[in-house]
Order: structure tokens, then sequence, then C-alpha cells
């Protein structure tokens, strides 16, 4: 499989550096929530146009905002249940 | 005698001569020099660097692995070193018939196996036979000492050492860059120039692995509340005690306690201290401060340093001591150093004092002390580079003989409605060592005014800040040279030159080192399939080993054995996925090159990307949008089609479109924005 965001080798939908990303992105949410009392999509609109977000973060940010809302819900919801 | 470069010689020949005025020869370009010394006549001749070096057996470039390597001369086996034929062949006709043989090379590693090598095989076997001259400067006074008291062998031990790495670094950077070339040109049938090695790659993975830290990294929000204070008409920022609040109405609590409120100190802390001198001068710590006060990277240091090395300015800079001994004589030193004008003074004062003992450190190398000035004045201006690294050298060598400076550190605490604020002070009460390295200081004063326990305070400002947690810093060379030292990999003379090659491999740009795709890619392909490669630890036990050769503990033989029966298996796991690795390879290079010809982003189109296009038919050069390709964007723009354009990473100020480098030979760079009707060009118009 292709990374959806840079094309590089991997075994879900982004490769490894992107899916490292992704999983900060997950376990910082919960500091986000608590303190900015943000949505999901909020949070990642703000992460998007940080100075200090990591250009990965941003990129899957632009990417989870831009790919179907309802679908990176779930996803998003799935990952936090576990 | 044999020295390590030209201008090595002529100062040797020059300090020895009886009369100062060695003959000069040539043959065939090659210099050397005759000199008269107690009777005896001497034949300086210098080396060019390195004039053999270690190469496989098997030379096509295309077989992997090989363990089977030998000392050849350098024209046999690089390209670039064509040069050296005429001095091997020199050396080798002025030995013969020389009745003693004296190595006068760098007293280092790579001076002695230098020495060594080419007293072996390009003087017949004279290595067992030749003496040794020790100097750490290049003055009369030194250079005379060593020769009247010779060492009775060269230093075999750190030979030993210096021949085993050697040996590994070929062994490691022959074989595992040709796995990479190998696997890249059998997928795609083009050469491409990848290349690791035993330092390299751990170097390379430190990199990446911030870099992946830096990329990855999720702000968090937190609030602080910027504060300050007015005391007698002077404003001063304070601090609140806690730096970090994890929501916006904590901080509103604070600020609405304070508002419109007097606070009242608390408490007082007043503490005096004494910061002892640095200490001197050992080769890393001299690049790191170049790299502070004149942004000089590592290497740019370490060869300004070698300048005045050769000039006879400074002692041999290759060192890790920080130790100054008493052989050095620093009153004479200091005594010398008077004689320049914006010295006197100072070495005066220094000079007044009965003894003088230096605040040394702990690193010591027995090879050398640390890096101090011979107290010999330029006889010719200096360049800029040069003047300023000798300026300070000359500083930090004052410095270190003189006292501690007496510092004074006070705390003010300020209290309204139980929330605690901190009023810093600093000041510097008696200058001591400060007073020598002057420019070279950053500490700034905050000098508190007269102030009393339950005095109140008038806050001038209290706002609360919205701020985000910021990811680690990247390193740049300096500090990347530090984190080298700090691991213990490389070693003081190749540390600067590693970084150099992971700049010129395309790896790192930028002067805040950062990783490029290729890089990034390179290292996670090793890492996938050779994890070895990258680990700092292996690279560490062969640098231990390598010591214990110098400290006589441990055979040359036995650590070369060693790192082959590790090798083997990467390169045998390296074969194996040699398919796969050529194809993730040469994707990584084709998506480096097509990085390099992207210039920014496209405005018209939004989604596309501009592109340096050579068009097939014309040959010429210009700008087009990606978007062309997928029938999206026709925006094109015209470029020089003479000299060299480069991609800037930056857009224009005025238009916003992204902005190029153009330079033709000899002229200086020219930034401009890629527009040809940008406004920002009217006045060149």
């Amino acid at each position: 499989m292709q990374c959806e965001i840079c094309g590089r080798k991997s075994e879900g939908n982004f490769c490894e550096l992107h899916k490292a990303a992704y999983d900060n992105l997950l376990k910082n949410y919960e500091a986000w929530k608590k303190s900015m009392k943000v949505s999901w999509k909020e949070y990642l609109t703000h992460i998007k146009v940080n100075e200090f977000s990591g250009l990965w973060v941003k990129e899957v940010a632009q990417h989870l905002l831009a790919s179907d809302s309802s679908k990176q819900q779930g996803v998003q919801k799935a990952e936090l249940d576990k | 005698m044999l020295c390590e470069k030209p201008s090595t010689a002529e100062r040797i020949a020059k300090a020895l001569d009886e009369n100062g005025k060695p003959q000069k020869k040539e043959t065939d370009r090659v210099p050397y020099y005759e000199t008269f010394r107690v009777g005896k006549r001497l034949i300086v001749v210098a080396a060019l660097g390195h004039l053999y070096t270690v190469a496989p057996k098997v030379t096509d470039r295309n077989v992997y692995p090989v363990f089977e390597f030998d000392w050849v001369p350098r024209y046999t086996a690089e390209r670039d070193a064509r040069d050296t034929k005429k001095w091997v062949e020199v050396i080798t006709n002025l030995s013969k018939g020389a009745q003693e043989y004296i190595l006068a090379t760098d007293y280092d590693i790579e001076g002695a196996t230098l020495g060594y090598t080419i007293l072996k095989y390009a003087c017949g076997e004279k290595d067992k036979e030749a003496k040794r001259m020790k100097f750490s400067t290049l003055t009369t006074e030194e250079l005379r000492k060593s020769y009247d008291e010779l060492f009775e062998h060269i230093e075999f031990p750190t030979i030993e050492a210096g021949v085993c790495r050697h040996f590994l670094d070929a062994m490691y950077g022959i074989n595992l860059s040709r796995a990479m070339t190998v696997a890249a040109k059998q997928y795609s049938g083009k050469y491409l120039t990848l290349s690791t090695g035993r330092v390299q790659g751990p170097t390379l993975k430190f990199l990446v692995d911030r870099e992946k830290k830096i990329n990855t990294f999720v702000p968090i929000p937190f609030w602080a509340i910027k504060t300050s204070v007015e005391i007698n008409g002077q404003v001063f920022e304070v601090e609140y005690e806690k730096a970090k609040m994890q929501s916006r109405e904590e901080a509103e609590a604070v600020i609405n306690a304070c508002l419109g409120k007097k606070g009242k100190i608390s408490k007082m802390e007043v503490k005096k201290f004494h910061q002892n001198p640095p200490v001197p001068f050992d080769l890393g710590a001299l690049q790191a401060e170049a790299y502070s006060f004149f942004k000089y990277t590592p290497r740019r240091t370490s060869d300004v340093a070698e300048r005045l090395y050769l000039e006879a300015l400074i002692s041999y800079p290759r060192t890790s001591s920080q130790k100054l001994p008493p052989t050095i004589n620093s009153r004479a030193i200091l005594e010398l150093l008077a004689n320049e004008p914006k010295y006197t003074s100072l070495a005066h004062q220094l000079l007044s004092e009965k003894k003088l003992v230096p605040n040394e450190g702990k690193r010591e190398d027995s090879a050398h002390p640390s890096i101090y000035p011979t107290g010999i004045l330029p006889s010719k201006a200096l360049g800029d580079p040069e003047r300023k690294l000798w300026d300070l050298i000359v500083r930090r060598f004052m410095a270190v003989f003189s006292k501690p400076a007496l510092k004074q550190s006070s705390k003010v605490t300020i209290t309204v409605d139980g929330y605690s604020f901190f009023l810093h002070g600093k000041q510097v009460l008696e200058e001591g060592w400060m007073v020598f390295y002057k420019p070279f200081i950053r500490a700034e004063d905050v000098i508190l005014p007269p102030l009393e326990k339950g005095q109140e305070i008038a806050f001038k400002e209290v706002v609360v800040e919205d701020k985000f947690t910021k990811p680690p810093v990247r390193y740049n060379p300096s500090s990347l040279l530090k984190k080298m030292e700090d691991e213990g990999i490389g070693t003081k003379a190749t540390r600067a030159g590693i970084i150099d090659t992971l700049y010129t491999r395309g790896y790192v740009g930028g002067e805040r080192a950062s990783i490029s795709e290729l890089g990034l890619d390179v290292t996670n392909i090793l890492e996938r399939y050779c994890p070895e490669v990258v680990s700092i630890s292996f690279t560490r036990e062969m640098e231990k080993n390598m010591e214990e050769i110098q400290n006589e503990k441990e055979k040359k033989d036995v650590v070369i054995a060693k790192a082959t029966i590790r090798l083997e298996p990467v390169l045998t796991e390296m074969k194996k996925h040699q398919e796969t690795m050529g194809q993730e390879l040469t994707e990584a290079a084709k998506k480096a090159q097509m990085q390099q010809r992207v210039v920014g982003s496209c405005l018209q189109c939004g989604t596309g990307k501009l592109v340096i296009v050579y068009s097939r038919r014309t040959g010429k050069r210009f700008l087009g949008c990606t978007g062309f390709f997928k029938g999206q964007c026709k925006v094109s723009f015209p470029l020089p089609q003479t000299g060299t354009v480069k991609p800037v990473s930056k857009d224009c100020g005025v238009c916003g479109w992204p902005m190029i480098q153009y330079q033709t030979k000899g002229k200086r760079p020219w930034v401009f924005c890629v527009r040809p009707d940008c406004p920002s060009k009217e006045a060149r118009r």
C-alpha cells in the first residue's frame, strides 16, 4: 500500500511518518478539548495553521479535513475508544 | 625529514637551519629544502596530506562484499589525487641513500599514520628506524628543542589505531555505499551517488530522529501571565510563580486578583557567588564558541585554526586537551602578547601577578596541550576570519589565568492576594576574568533599585498570554558536533568533515541542519534493512576498541576481525533485499531531484507547484506549473538561460509569488521574484 499523503510505502492508510503524526494528533486532542473546548474538526483547523505544528502533523490535519468528515470522525472516535 | 604539508616543511626548515636560510629546491614542481644543522645535512620534504589510502583488492565498484584491503598510493585509487604521484616519486628518490629518517608530521593519529605509510611504502620499510619529532607549535624555539630531543621511534600504538580506523572506515564505507549504489543501479540502470559510513550513518540518524520529533509535533495550548512592575520610574519584567497554566480561566483569575492593586515585597533573597574563568580551548569548545560569535561552521573554524597554526600564531588546534602545562611558559607568551597594543594593559595586569595558575578543565590529550597563542604576533595583516579567531584564542588564554568574577543574583517576591510574582536581578560586582574575555561575554546586568521588605510595588502591566508548547530545535553544525562528541563517535579531526559530507550528499541543508527528503528516506531504508549501520552503539564500541589499541590493550587485527563478523550478515541482508532497496532508493533520489526543481506554489491555480522545466524542443529552461500536465493550469515564467537558478523557499514580499536565486560565475547571487512584471522589480527597470 501507499501512504495517502506522500505515496511512501505503508501498511495502512499512512506511512510510518504520517502515522506517527496521526497518533500524536489523537494523543493530544484530549488536552486541546479540555483547555480550548474545541471539536475534532476545530482542533484540526487550529493545528493546520499553528506555527509550531510539525509539517507531517499539518499534512495529516489537512488530509483529514479534506477527506470525508463522517469517515474521519468515525476513525477518530474508534481510536479514542481504544 | 618528512613533514605533513609544504608550508610546515618550509617553516621547519627555516627554524632548523643554522642561518635561518634553507635552500629551496624543486623536482617536478615538488618543493623540498636543504638545510644544515649541527654539521648535518637535512633534506626536509613535505607530503601532501595522505599519499596512501586503504583500497579494496577488488576494484570493480559493482562487487560487494569486499573484505580484503591494502594500502595503495592514492593516485591509483582516487581520480582527484593524480597530483600525488610525483610527490611519492620525489620522496622515494630523496629517501634513497639517506642515513637517518625523521618523521615531523602532526603529532596525532592522522599525522602518525600518514607518516608511517610514506616511510613504509615510499621510503622502503623505513618506518622501524625512523625517529620522531614532537611539537605542538611551529615556533623556532620549540622546533629546535624538538629536533634536539628526538624520540627514538615513531608512535606505533597510535599508528596501529590509525591503521585500524582507516581499514574500518574503508570496509564499512565502501561496502555499504556499494550495496546502496548497486541496488539503485540494478533497479534503475542509472548510477546514483549514495553513501553511508561507520560514523556518517549514526550522525544522520541523530538528525533524522530530531526531524521526526519536530515534524510530528503537536503544540499544546497553555496560558502564561506577562507582568511588569514600575519602581522609581523604571520598568522591570516579573514572572508569575506558575509559568504554565492549563486554562485561560485560571490565568484570568490571577489577573482579576491583581488588577488595580499594589503588590507587597514579601521576601528578598540575595546571593553572591563566584564564577570561575572559562577553561582553555580544546577544538570542540573553540568550534562552539566560533559558531556562537561568528557563525563559523566547525569545518571553517578548523581550517582557520589550522592556518593560524601554520603561521606559528597558535598551538596545534586538533586537541581535546583542556590543560595548559607549565612547560608552555605562559609568562613568556604574555610578555610577547603585551607587544600588541590592544593586549598590552591586559597582559601587564596578568604579568603583575606572582604566580600564573590556569583554570584547567578535566579533559586531557596525551599528544598536545589545549589551544593557546604562541605569543608570536602576525608578521602581516591577517584576514578577517584569522584575525577574529586569533583574538578569541588570545583573550580566552588570558581569561583562564585571571580571577573568578564575583556576581550577585537577587530574587524579590511580590505578593498580591496570595499570588506570588518574582522579580529577578543580576549584577556583576567584580568582573575578574570577564575583563579579559570581552567582547565574548553575553551576560547582561539587571540592576535593581534599593528595595525593602513590605515595600509596595505598582503593577505596570498584567496580561494573559496565549501560548503553545514548542517543538525541539534543530541541530546546527555546532550543536551536532557537540552531540557527536558527547556520544563518542568520530574523532576531533573527522567530525567536522563528516558533517560537511552530509551537506554535500544532499542529506542535510540549511544553517539549521534540516534533513532533506533524501536524507530521511536513506536513513529509513537503512534502518529497515540494516539497523546496525545507523546504530550508535556499534560505532561507539568501535571507537572504544580503537582507543584500546592506542593504549596497547587491544590488537588491531582482533578489532578488524570483530568488525568483519558484524558487517558480513548486514551485507548479506542488504543483498537479499537488493531489489526492493534499489526501488526505494531510486524513488527517494528521484523525489529529491524533483524537489530541487520545485520553486514554490502556483498562486494562479492554487494546487500546482512551479518547477524548473527544460523544453525538449529548444533545450531552454523556464518555470512551469505542474498543473499543466493535468490540463489545469498554463502558468509559465521565463528564466535566465545562463548561470545557475536555485529555489530559495521564500515568497515575494510584494506579490506573494515564489522567489528564486540566480547566480553567474564570479557574481553575487541575486534573489528575485519569478514574476517578470512584479512591482518589486520596478526600481531595476
